[in-house]
């Protein structure tokens, strides 16, 4: 699973934003850095497939050589975590997990997999909680297992580390790339802080403002 | 479902909605036409020609009915605006707010009808005021001999009582535009940068707030004065006899055995819709008027707007309002339960549980109707105007032509008097539907109750935090499923509101009840007004406690339901302390 932006150019309207040519191989991850109104989050839109008018975007992005350019966005397998947890305030954590599962999982299976997955981050029986009853960082912890949960192609990460306090930032950022590295997913980090982009260990890229 | 056939159903859902707002309206208004022109088969006129409206232009005291309309129209929607605004520059900056939003938002949910009945209790000549000034004088002379309220034929009651059930909304609708997270931060900006360079809060709020806001709550402010020129309830109840305002004669017309009477009755429709549009027309030269006065008044530099008299004025406005809400509170409950209740004592003669009595035992059917109703159209709006705007926020497609037309088809039956379109379209619906009152009260019901329910949610829909959306696209759910699964639950809380609001606004109709069913299907607020022309006071003090009861309890049940459904919490615990002690 490679994920490649071949010759990715993105307008806003008639206006050149951003052009990016890369290829983010399994395990690796690329960070995107730049000021603000450069296109960060306009380029992770355009992998996630959530691109919308003003902005247009050409070239191919493609994932194990298969263009998903105009697949609409359920179907890309490309998970998007921010800056927030965003847990569904309505499920327990576990549901919240096990609404990422696919769907050719049988219930048991599932609920068996939620409880390895938490106790696997030191988060035994949390499952039957709500989500607002979690710390900042337990739902940090949670958000990943979730989006991990769906068996993504790629995983998109915007500032994803930017509302959680110093001394927990570095323990979840570690922990965060430590799970996409070994579960060989390619993934893309846009940030500000270039201790971010350090930690995540691969290319680095830098967008200009226009 | 598929995500093709769920964006298939969301956009006929957008479709249905535009027809659903538009067909009733267009079609009732050219309903009303052809009798106006003299053409109705059903008494053997099918002459074209002008010789209704001659009639109708003959008829005495036309132009006195229309004088009425345009005095209690315009005049009550001014004094509503100006006392909303007042009481905004007065409050807004203030904790008050809050305290005084709870005291109004009930009375916004209080029909048309009840309001009217309520006031009857409070402000006629045998009413609560008039029973404290008397008991607490002793001096005699004091208590006026002749009394304004109600029936005068100037119509100060029905313009009074219209301002008084009109401010609410106007001050709910410019709280909510001012709530919306850019509008709420420019504003206390705005205040911030007004007290720096000197400018009092009254000075900063018509100065610099007024101009932000007045642009956005000014579609609704028109629709509040359409309605005002045309509504039936408050002038029936309040207005003169002879003549009363023009939309009360229309009904009359309508209603009277001699059928010919309704050839006149849909001229005079067409008149109604005239002369709303001229108080429109009148309305906006005053606002002309007023902002080139207001440009004037920033260019000067004074630092203050009257700043005292604002407060004083917001003050007794407020006081007003509570004096009257305890009032009628105190005055209608007594009623409900007085044996007998001689003037000018200030509680019942004696006690009795006889009225409410009465009242249940000829209140099943009505209240099953009110219901039945209610709840259909509160649920079917709910889920058009949602699939609706799912159909909207699907950023992928550009927008089309008709994206751009619905916003303006919301409007179109708050802007055509519903003494216009209404009789037009009953007399459509019997043509092609047939005599099902039911489906046709229904239909008229939906049409008046979607624009509230659409401009409710939409709002929400607007606050929706989008990423929830692009994280569970993400996790490989289909659309569909992020509706349902996602959006739904998340919107509980709102759009149980919205719901809340679909069942009073249903709740409250009158004319769109009374004109589709032709009087045959009786609902709380079509019985209310018909028990006022009835002897029993008592009787009615029941059913102004039932139609201000009924609202709020939707209500209540919208801000309670969120707090048990869509939560994680108390069913999974139960469930697991139970297999527990099971396995105990």
């Amino acid at each position: 699973m490679a994920l490649k932006l071949d010759n990715v150019t993105i307008f806003k309207a008639d206006r050149w934003l951003l052009s990016v040519n890369t290829t983010v191989n399994n395990g690796d991850i690329l960070s995107i850095m730049g000021p603000s109104g450069s296109g960060k989050s306009t380029l992770l839109n355009a992998i996630s497939g959530h691109l919308s008018p003003p902005f247009i975007m050409t070239g191919h992005v493609e994932v194990n050589g298969c263009s998903m350019t105009t697949m609409p966005a359920h179907q890309r397998g490309v998970g998007v975590m921010f800056q927030d947890a965003l847990l569904f305030d309505h499920m327990t954590v576990g549901q919240n997990i096990m609404f990422a599962m696919p769907q050719t999982m049988k219930a048991k299976e599932k609920e068996k997999a939620v409880i390895d997955m938490l106790s696997a981050v030191g988060l035994d029986g949390l499952e039957k909680r709500a989500p607002n009853e979690l710390s900042g960082g337990q739902q940090s912890r949670v958000s990943l297992l979730r989006t991990l949960a769906a068996q993504p192609n790629v995983v998109l990460l915007d500032e994803p580390f930017s509302q959680l306090d110093s001394h927990l930032r570095e323990q979840i950022r570690t922990w965060t790339f430590e799970q996409l590295k070994h579960r060989q997913i390619p993934s893309v980090l846009v940030t500000h802080d270039m201790d971010d982009a350090i930690a995540a260990g691969g290319e680095i890229m830098e967008l200009s403002s226009c | 479902m598929t995500a093709f056939s769920f964006n298939t159903t969301t956009t006929l859902a957008k479709w249905c909605l535009i027809l659903m707002l538009s067909v009733p309206v267009i079609a009732g208004t050219f309903g009303a036409v052809f009798p106006a022109m003299g053409y109705f088969p059903a008494i053997g006129e099918t002459q074209f020609g002008l010789h209704v409206f001659a009639t109708l232009f003959d008829t005495p005291a036309l132009w006195q009915m229309v004088g009425l309309s345009l005095f209690t129209g315009l005049l009550s929607t001014l004094l509503a605006v100006a006392g909303a605004l007042v009481l905004l520059a007065g409050f807004y900056h203030l904790r008050w707010l809050q305290t005084i939003q709870r005291l109004l938002s009930p009375l916004l949910v209080l029909p048309h009808a009840a309001a009217a009945m309520a006031l009857l209790f409070v402000l006629s000549p045998s009413g609560m005021i008039l029973r404290l000034v008397t008991s607490l004088s002793s001096n005699e002379s004091i208590v006026p001999t002749s009394w304004w309220f109600p029936y005068d034929s100037e119509g100060i009651s029905v313009m009074i009582a219209l301002a008084l059930k009109e401010l609410p909304f106007i001050m709910l609708m410019a709280l909510s535009v001012l709530s919306q997270p850019q509008t709420e931060k420019k504003v206390a900006g705005y205040y911030r940068i007004g007290a720096a360079l000197g400018y009092s809060n009254i000075a900063v709020f018509f100065q610099l707030i007024l101009p932000v806001l007045y642009p956005q709550i000014r579609l609704p402010i028109l629709a509040v004065l359409v309605f005002a020129t045309s509504s039936v309830e408050i002038s029936m109840l309040l207005g003169p006899n002879s003549p009363n305002t023009l939309a009360v004669s229309v009904l009359y017309w309508f209603n009277h055995i001699d059928l010919s009477m309704r050839m006149l009755g849909s001229a005079a429709a067409l008149l109604q819709v005239v002369v709303s549009g001229v108080a429109v027309g009148i309305f906006i030269a005053v606002e002309r008027v007023i902002a080139v006065f207001g440009s004037h008044q920033r260019l000067s530099g004074k630092r203050h707007s009257a700043d005292l008299w604002v407060k004083s004025v917001a003050y007794s406005i407020v006081s007003a309002y509570c004096l009257l809400i305890v009032a009628i509170i105190y005055s209608v409950v007594m009623w409900s339960v007085a044996q007998y209740w001689a003037f000018p004592n200030l509680v019942p003669d004696g006690f009795t549980f006889l009225h409410w009595q009465t009242a249940t035992a000829s209140l099943t059917l009505p209240l099953v109707n009110t219901l039945q109703l209610a709840l259909a159209v509160g649920i079917t709006s709910v889920a058009m105007v949602l699939l609706t705007l799912e159909s909207l926020s699907n950023t992928r497609s550009s927008r089309s032509v008709i994206d751009n037309v619905l916003p303006y088809t919301l409007f179109l039956p708050l802007f055509v008097p519903g003494v216009a379109f209404l009789y037009g379209l009953v007399w459509l619906q019997q043509m092609f539907i047939g005599d099902a009152i039911w489906v046709n009260t229904f239909i008229a019901h939906l049409v008046y109750v979607l624009p509230y329910v659409y401009i409710s949610l939409a709002v929400s829909y607007k606050k929706f935090d989008m990423r929830y959306v692009h994280v569970a696209l993400g996790l490989g759910k289909t659309p569909a499923q992020v509706f349902f699964k996602v959006k739904l639950p998340l919107m509980f809380p709102p759009i149980a509101v919205a719901f809340a609001l679909a069942l009073a606004i249903s709740f409250s109709q009158y004319l769109p009840t009374i004109l589709p069913s032709g009087g045959a299907l009786p609902t709380l607020t079509t019985e209310a007004v018909a028990s006022v022309s009835g002897s029993s006071q008592r009787l009615s003090a029941v059913y102004v406690i039932l139609l201000a009861g009924l609202p709020l309890i939707g209500f209540a049940l919208a801000w309670y339901l969120p707090r048990v459904v869509f939560t994680p919490h108390r069913k999974k615990t139960n469930i697991r302390d139970k297999r527990h002690t099971h396995g105990a």
